[in-house]
């Protein structure tokens, strides 16, 4: 089958360090004041002393049906055959469109380069075989990347083991991360 | 004699470097560029060894953001350092680094680093400088300390350093120079934890085996954000494989919010609810009899302090229900010798912390989780290589007693630990006698030390300051001389042996500047003080060797794999029950407490409580900065920007702010603005603050002014017993600003 | 706040919509009104090149790569909006300056006078409209296409292509009257005072139309219009737009209308209210863009 690129986040692994987010902009120096990925808190719940909070750590999410690529202009939004979406940058003229038209707030118009940016999978690193950044420095192995169609990677053993879900999955984009809230005690073997 | 630049100058943001480095070096993220001194384009420049390397390497070495030292692989590019990523044969970070450690990239291109030595040209604190030759800048430093010498005696010299790996020949050139005044951050950290277990098991800092504990209790050990590397890792493990995981903080850290139970306790009060845990398994017979009988002493003298310490009894003190206390104490029990009450880190909150520490590790005795799979773990001197020693002759008697304190006010403080805080009163009170110089290298006191005001009045009052750091420390900026030491990833320290491997640290790029290791500044100020025998090696790469020559590795091959496994160290378990107190056991009762005339089993202190209308001002770390150092780093400013004072809905509905408003906090010793943060996570009777921001040193450029710093605040209290600094003994007003 | 399209979009938006009006009155004017509309033809056909024009300017000082710019027209990409907009409205301009030079006098008709001039001339005046509509209501599409709560409204182009034509004909009468030679006669300001009249009722249909729906659709989206409503842009909408750009002029129109207008205020009201239908145009384009952006999904 074709090789379709996801994540896997496990919420209840983060602890909310921001390493996967410092180690973003280290591998892809992301400018200051952007960023490629993101980790949200739900804030403190509840009342003194019955309180909890949660946090969930983003990015891309390589959507099935991305807005950002039909809305691009130029086609330098792509949707590759492996699901990794991407930007050509020698066809972006940085209009911004796409930037506005993904509902996870995934894209930022990069000022350095005057192109739209936004989490390319570490398609680099996934070509010399290493793990994207984030996944690889995440203390919580709350971070997970690989083939969702390959019944062998850690990324279809956790969706097959575990309850899932994905966010605004009602807007109809199809996102490709999907998020795990359940404890989950041992990361499976797998690529 | 050279030109005067302020800090302006000195860091101004429009000057690049020049060459193929610094051009590629634009490309790693800082935006901004590097800043260089104006007028010569070749300052700092002018290291012939500099050149760029064409193509890609890996070079494996050792994190310095922090005192954790994780393995680290560092991908150099053309001579630039693109990615950092953790070394998976490090068992310190088993190949992550937490975001400290991703950011040190940004730490060593920032506009900010001191790139050559600078001598004070203007009044101390004015921020003038002029550049000086590594020459000038020792011999300066050499001379100033050999004249207070002179006048003074070697006592009136101080030394002060943080746990670093290089602070072993630091430590050597104090005892060579012939002082008794070394000042460690110790106090201001672990005193009370190290202490207690020191009296109570004979080891300072026994370790914990995550792995397969069943029930852990923190108690202010935050390590979601007090960040230690891999225990970081085995504490998420822990939590995933639904281990019952019990903090006690009276604020809701984030390991609170990853725990299975949340225990807001009442400040100081932490010794209640052990004392009553400790009542209830000793009324309920849940110790383990057969290890209390064969390696404790003092039960007996337990049983009859614990009577009266009952869980109601606790309830009123620690806010905790005495229906809780009995239920921890009856799972923690039953989960024994898998079950664990941490020692903790950064416990000095109070003058009662060694109590509390003392109660804690005494509960642990109890469990006889001891060397047990889920217990504590001894210290494994024993598994560990030992480095070769280079020889010297005999270090001169240190002459006078010392300004810390210890032994004569403080006779159970080791003489390792020390206790700064007060070294730096006695500074000011000039007993027992006047101290006149300071030389401090990698410890910036004047932000990590109680009442800031005190400590800069202390360094105006000194004949002579001299600071070795990276960057332009609110320390260093009330030096006399600055002595720029190469950032980690440009330089090497001492090997570290951790159980069978030795790790090397090594420069995986030239230094960019006219920077040196601490290793060769503390050598060529020997030398310079005519105590170069002391220090008998040429350069870093003599000493590594002979600390190397016991094993039959090379260097060279050490640099290149990055460690070395010694053969056929076995971990050797035969001393993990000669315990190394006086009376060979796990001393209940302390026998060292009883012949200072101390209560020798743990005991209940009542600790100071704040009036109507003050609050308790916590203290704590943050994921995304390390201590007083980290927060001019911009990659961490962007995770991290600023700390705010965090109040209850309560308290901040009744001065009507919130989040983002300004709020004035006063204690008896300063007043700070900073910005509130409102939540349902803190008692309401608490105020939290991060430390570290509040920077005051203009030559930090992108944290100078940013937040408040609590060490303002923060009033200094210290445990007579263990000497640690008390911080959340202060106590302060809120008000809106 | 920052927001990724800001005020130069707004811009865009806005001048596409009023060239698209523009165009519209003047081939309506040309084709239907005869010699009794002929100002308002030509002055509907001076104006439309301009606004767009400057909408384009605007849009590529905003683009991050505007050296790239050429890339929009080496591809059609049928999905995308701004790209078969591109086209669009390249065609529109390009259209609209040749129709503006049908119109011009003779004497100034410097690259020459054709005998079939006039033919071309209607050509395009029944050709224009269908562009027109096209290229005003494709600013809507543009939007709904970025899939966000307020933007994915389905009357979205419609309400931009009604406001394009009110604030086109607007522009024809603030200009021809303002204009010191060919002002238009009392019989076209009346018309075309009608049309705008006609039309805000219009536009006020369709905006209670799409708030009934938005409030009936998901949260997001009531949250979205909530923000409009009583929310952090409630000021814009309710005074910006719904008071200053719809009520008063539709008022000042009406009393025009039903000649309530002493003589020696005529020229002034007309003036203030077809300005303030540009001005409600405006933060129409306005409001939509920065409240889409500053409201998500749930
Ligand atoms: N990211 C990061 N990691 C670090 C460091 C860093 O600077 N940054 N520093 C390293 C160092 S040197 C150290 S010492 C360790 C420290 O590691 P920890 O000791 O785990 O961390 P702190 O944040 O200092 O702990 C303070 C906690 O104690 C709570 N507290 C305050 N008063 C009381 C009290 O009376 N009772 C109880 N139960 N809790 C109380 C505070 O609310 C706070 O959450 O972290 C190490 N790791
Ligand atoms: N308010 C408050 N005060 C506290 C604490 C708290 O939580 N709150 N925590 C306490 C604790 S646990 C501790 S351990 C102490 C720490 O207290 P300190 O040791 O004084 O603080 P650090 O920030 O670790 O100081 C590090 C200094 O070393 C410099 N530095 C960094 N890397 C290098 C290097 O490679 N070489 C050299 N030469 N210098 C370098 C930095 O620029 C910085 O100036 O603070 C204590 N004080
Ligand atoms: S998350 Fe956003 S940027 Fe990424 S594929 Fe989906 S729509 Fe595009
Ligand atoms: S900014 Fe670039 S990638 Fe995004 S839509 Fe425009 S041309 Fe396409
Ligand atoms: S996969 Fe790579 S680009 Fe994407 S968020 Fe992770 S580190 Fe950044
Ligand atoms: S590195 Fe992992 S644990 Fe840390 S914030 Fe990112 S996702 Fe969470
Ligand atoms: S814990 Fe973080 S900062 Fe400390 S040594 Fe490890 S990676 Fe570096
Ligand atoms: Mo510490």
């Amino acid at each position: 089958m074709a090789v379709r690129m996801g994540f896997v986040i496990i919420t209840s692994r983060c602890i909310d360090c921001d390493a996967c987010m410092v180690a973003c902009r280290a591998e892809n120096n992301v400018p200051l004041r952007s960023t490629r990925n993101w980790v949200k808190s739900s804030g403190v719940l509840g009342q003194f002393p019955k309180v909890r909070e949660l946090f969930q750590p983003g990015n891309c999410m390589h959507c099935d049906n991305p807005p950002c690529v039909s809305v691009c202009p130029t086609g330098a939004s792509q949707k590759r055959s492996d699901g990794i979406v991407i930007i050509e940058n020698s066809k972006c003229i940085g209009c911004k469109y796409c930037i506005v038209a993904c509902p996870y707030d995934a894209r930022f118009a990069n000022p350095e380069t005057g192109k739209a940016d936004k989490c390319t999978l570490c398609l680099h690193r996934l070509e010399q075989g290493l793990e994207p950044a984030c996944v690889q420095t995440c203390l919580g192995k709350a971070r997970q990347a690989g083939d969702l169609n390959d019944p062998n990677s850690i990324v279809s053993k956790l969706i097959a083991k575990y309850p899932t879900r994905g966010l605004l999955i009602h807007v109809g984009t199809g996102p490709n991360i999907y998020y795990i809230d359940e404890a989950v005690p041992e990361i499976p073997e797998g690529k | 004699m050279s030109k005067v630049y302020t800090w302006d100058q000195l860091f101004s943001r429009r000057q690049f470097i020049k060459g193929t480095v610094a051009t590629a070096a634009l490309g790693v993220g800082a935006t901004a560029g590097i800043g260089l001194l104006a007028p010569e384009a070749s300052l700092g420049t002018d290291n012939p060894a500099q050149t760029a390397t064409k193509g890609t390497k890996f070079v494996t070495t050792i994190c310095e953001q922090c005192v954790w030292r994780c393995g680290v692989i560092a991908k150099v590019e053309n001579g630039v350092v693109k990615m950092l990523e953790g070394n998976p044969n490090h068992p310190n970070n088993l190949g992550k680094l937490c975001p400290r450690g991703n950011a040190a990239i940004e730490t060593m291109y920032s506009p900010d680093r001191i790139k050559f030595p600078l001598i004070r040209a203007g009044a101390r604190g004015s921020g003038l400088w002029r550049r000086a030759s590594w020459d000038e800048a020792l011999s300066y430093t050499a001379e100033q300390m050999k004249k207070i010498k002179d006048k003074y005696g070697a006592k009136a010299m101080m030394f002060n350093s943080t746990d670093n790996l290089s602070q072993p020949f630091f430590e050597i050139l104090l005892k060579a120079f012939g002082t008794p005044n070394y000042g460690t951050q110790r106090s201001l950290c672990f005193n009370s934890m190290t202490t207690a277990f020191l009296y109570t098991y004979g080891t300072p800092q026994p370790g914990t085996d995550y792995s397969q504990c069943k029930y852990m209790i923190f108690t202010g050990r935050n390590l979601a954000e007090g960040i230690s590397n891999n225990e970081t890792q085995e504490m998420i493990e822990m939590v995933a494989k639904g281990v019952k995981v019990v903090v006690l903080d009276p604020r809701f850290s984030k390991t609170a919010a990853k725990a299975t139970e949340w225990l807001p306790v009442r400040p100081g009060t932490d010794s209640a609810f052990f004392l009553a845990m400790i009542h209830v398994i000793v009324a309920e017979k849940l110790y383990d009899e057969v290890f209390v009988n064969k390696y404790t002493q003092g039960f007996e003298d337990l049983v009859t302090e614990v009577k009266e310490y009952t869980p109601e009894w606790a309830e009123k003190k620690c806010e905790i229900a005495a229906t809780t206390i009995q239920r921890i104490a009856r799972e923690f029990a039953a989960a024994a010798p898998a079950a664990i009450a941490h020692p903790n880190w950064r416990t000095s909150n109070f003058v009662n912390s060694f109590q509390t520490e003392r109660a804690i590790a005494v509960l642990n005795a109890l469990m006889g989780n001891w060397a047990q799979p889920g217990g504590l773990i001894p210290d494994q001197e024993m598994s560990t290589a030992k480095l070769g020693v280079l020889s010297h002759p005999p270090f001169p008697q240190a002459q006078g007693i010392r300004l810390d304190g210890v032994p004569w006010q403080y006779p159970l403080v080791p003489l390792a630990y020390g206790v700064i805080q007060t070294m730096r009163d006695n500074i000011l009170s000039g007993k027992p006698y006047e101290a006149k110089g300071w030389l401090i290298s990698r410890q910036n006191p004047v932000l990590s030390v109680p009442e800031r005001q005190k400590t800069i009045n202390a360094l105006m009052k000194l004949d002579f300051v001299a600071v070795i750091d990276i960057q332009a420390s609110d320390t260093a900026y009330y030096a006399d001389v600055i002595l720029p030491e190469s950032y980690y990833l440009e330089r090497y320290d001492g090997l570290i042996p951790i159980k069978n491997k030795i790790f090397i640290r090594q420069p995986v790029i030239e230094p960019l500047y006219d920077t040196k290791s601490s290793l060769m500044i503390y050598k060529e100020l020997a030398d310079k003080l005519g105590l170069g025998e002391f220090l008998p090696y040429k350069d870093e790469m003599d000493l590594l060797s002979q600390q190397l020559k016991p094993f039959p590795v090379s260097l060279e091959d050490l640099k290149r794999a990055g460690y070395y496994e010694v053969e056929n160290l076995k971990e050797d378990h035969s001393k993990d029950f000669e315990f190394q107190t006086s009376s060979g056991k796990i001393e209940i009762s302390s026998s060292i407490m009883a012949q200072m005339g101390k209560k020798a089993v743990p005991t209940w202190n009542e600790p100071p409580r704040p009036k109507e209308d003050q609050y308790y001002l916590l203290t704590g770390k943050t994921a995304q900065h390390t201590q007083m150092f980290t927060q001019n780093n911009r990659w961490l400013l962007e995770v991290f920007p600023v700390n705010r004072a965090w109040l209850h809905t309560s308290v901040a509905k009744k001065i009507g702010v919130k989040t983002d408003d300004d709020v004035v906090l006063e204690s008896e010793v300063g007043k700070v603005t900073i910005k509130a943060y409102v939540t349902e996570g803190i008692r309401p009777d608490c105020i939290f603050m991060v430390g570290g921001f509040g920077h005051v040193s203009k030559g930090l450029k992108s944290s100078y002014g940013l937040g408040a710093s609590d060490s303002a605040l923060h009033k200094t209290v210290t445990d007579p017993i263990s000497g640690g600094s008390a911080l959340s003994e202060t106590f302060v007003k809120v008000s809106k600003a | 706040m920052e927001l990724t399209w800001a005020l130069m979009i707004v811009i865009y938006l806005f001048t596409a919509g009023l060239s698209a009006g523009s165009m519209i009155t003047s081939n309506l004017a040309f084709l239907y009104g005869g010699k009794d509309f002929e100002r308002v033809g030509r002055w509907g056909a001076y104006i439309s090149p301009f606004p767009i024009s400057l909408g384009l300017g605007v849009l590529l000082l905003d683009l991050g790569s505007p050296l790239n710019f050429y890339r929009l027209f080496l591809t059609l990409e049928v999905h995308s909006p701004m790209s078969y907009g591109s086209w669009a409205i390249l065609l529109f301009t390009v259209l609209s300056v040749i129709y503006l030079y049908l119109w011009l006098p003779e004497k100034y008709q410097i690259l020459g006078h054709f005998k079939s001039s006039e033919k071309w001339k209607r050509w395009l005046a029944k050709f224009m409209p269908f562009l027109s509509v096209g290229v005003a209501s494709y600013t809507g599409l543009l939007l709904n296409a970025a899939v966000r709560p307020l933007w994915n409204a389905p009357l979205l182009p419609v309400l931009f292509l009604v406001s394009a034509l009110s604030t086109g004909v607007a522009s024809v009468i603030l200009v021809s009257s303002l204009s010191p030679w060919q002002r238009a006669r009392h019989k076209e300001l009346h018309a075309l005072t009608k049309a705008d009249a006609g039309l805000i009722i219009l536009e006020c249909l369709i905006i209670i139309i799409m708030i009934v729906m938005a409030r009936l659709s998901s949260v997001s989206v009531s949250m979205a219009f909530g923000s409009l409503l009583y929310g952090q842009y409630a000021w814009i909408f309710w005074f910006l737009i719904v008071g200053l750009g719809l009520i008063v002029p539709f008022s000042l129109e009406l009393m025009e209308l039903k000649d309530k207008i002493p003589v020696k205020w005529a020229l002034t009201v007309t003036i203030s209210s077809s300005f303030l239908v540009l001005f409600g145009g405006f933060f129409v384009r306005y409001i939509i863009t920065y409240a889409g952006q500053t409201n998500g999904w749930f």
